[in-house]
């Protein structure tokens, strides 16, 4: 079993059994793929260098369409204008926070820094909301309804397996985020 | 979707920007902006606080309340300042995972204008 994330002298400690680290790696990847930009052959390479990208759209996808949101939420034209301006560079900064903290589970003990902690706070929140769109959940009854999905001896379908993992990477990242915000407290 | 939070007299307490001077002469670029943070299902309550907390510098107070306000409201103003301002913190919040937009805080519906010259800020 897992251990809570702990707020200490080394900075923030936790402890995963190889199949949490397994399970956590695919799903980091996972969300890189998402969001990895696809080439296009005719794609200006000093645009894409800048992070510019002119033919940037909104996400058919409902999942990446939460990752990568609209910045106005009535004016579909300046939300494209921006997504153009901002997207890639989103992506990249995105999938940095991923793999970093992808590259974190191949060492033996999870010490984390301070900036090791953000990225694996983020990578834990982009997972839950991709998670958490597959899953459907809508409102806070919802996320209730798939709270309640605890055993793993549960897990006979997609579903509730998908369950599962969420309520795991959930338990995972508040318990890093009460330490995060335990260091903050100390630090003052 | 509710129009209840229009305006909150106290968004613009502790954001200590040092720039924002008299506003006798409003002139287009000079109309504030403000940040917009949504509520979901997904986002932890605490890690949303701790975003606030981190990377404007409020106070665990402050961060809590505007927390607070997203869950219960739906949604906070939780920033102000130039359109690129507020922009810039908009792609931080997404890098985040936080549901963030930006939009004009004065015009339109009930809009209060507090955005308006009121005196002095900060």
């Amino acid at each position: 079993m897992a251990k809570a994330f702990k707020s200490g002298i080394k900075g923030i400690t936790g402890y995963l059994e190889p199949a949490e680290r397994e399970l956590l790696r695919s799903l980091f990847d996972d969300v890189v793929s998402m969001l990895e930009p696809e080439e296009r052959a005719n794609q200006d390479p000093l645009a894409a260098l800048v992070g510019l990208d002119s033919e940037a759209r909104e996400p058919s996808d409902r999942a990446l369409r939460r990752l990568l949101p609209n910045v106005s939420k009535n004016d579909a034209a300046a939300s494209l204008e921006f997504r153009r301006y901002t997207e890639r560079s989103l992506r990249e900064s995105k999938i940095g926070a991923l793999k970093a903290a992808s590259l974190g589970l191949d060492k033996d003990e999870l010490v984390l820094s301070p900036a090791d902690a953000r990225h694996w706070s983020m990578a834990l929140n982009d997972v839950r909301l991709v998670l958490a769109e597959r899953l459907d959940i809508r409102d806070d009854e919802d996320a209730g309804h798939v709270h309640l999905m605890q055993d793993w001896s549960q897990a006979e379908d997609v579903e509730s397996y998908l369950a599962l993992v969420y309520n795991f990477t959930t338990w995972l990242q508040e318990s890093l985020v009460q330490a995060m915000l335990q260091s903050l407290d100390t630090r003052g | 979707m509710t129009l209840s939070v229009a305006l909150g007299p106290d968004t613009q307490e502790s954001t200590q920007t040092g720039t924002v001077t008299s506003t006798d002469v409003l002139t287009a670029p000079d109309i504030p902006w403000n940040l917009v943070i949504w509520n979901d299902p997904v986002n932890l309550m605490s890690y949303v606080a701790y975003v606030f907390r981190s990377y404007f510098g409020y106070s665990e107070a402050k961060a809590n309340k505007l927390m607070l306000e997203v869950h219960k409201k739906g949604r906070s103003i939780v920033a102000h300042g130039s359109k690129e301002q507020v922009e810039q913190h908009a792609v931080a919040m997404h890098g985040y995972g936080l549901w963030a937009t930006v939009e004009k805080a004065t015009g339109g519906g009930d809009g209060s204008g507090s955005g308006k010259g009121k005196g002095k800020r900060g």
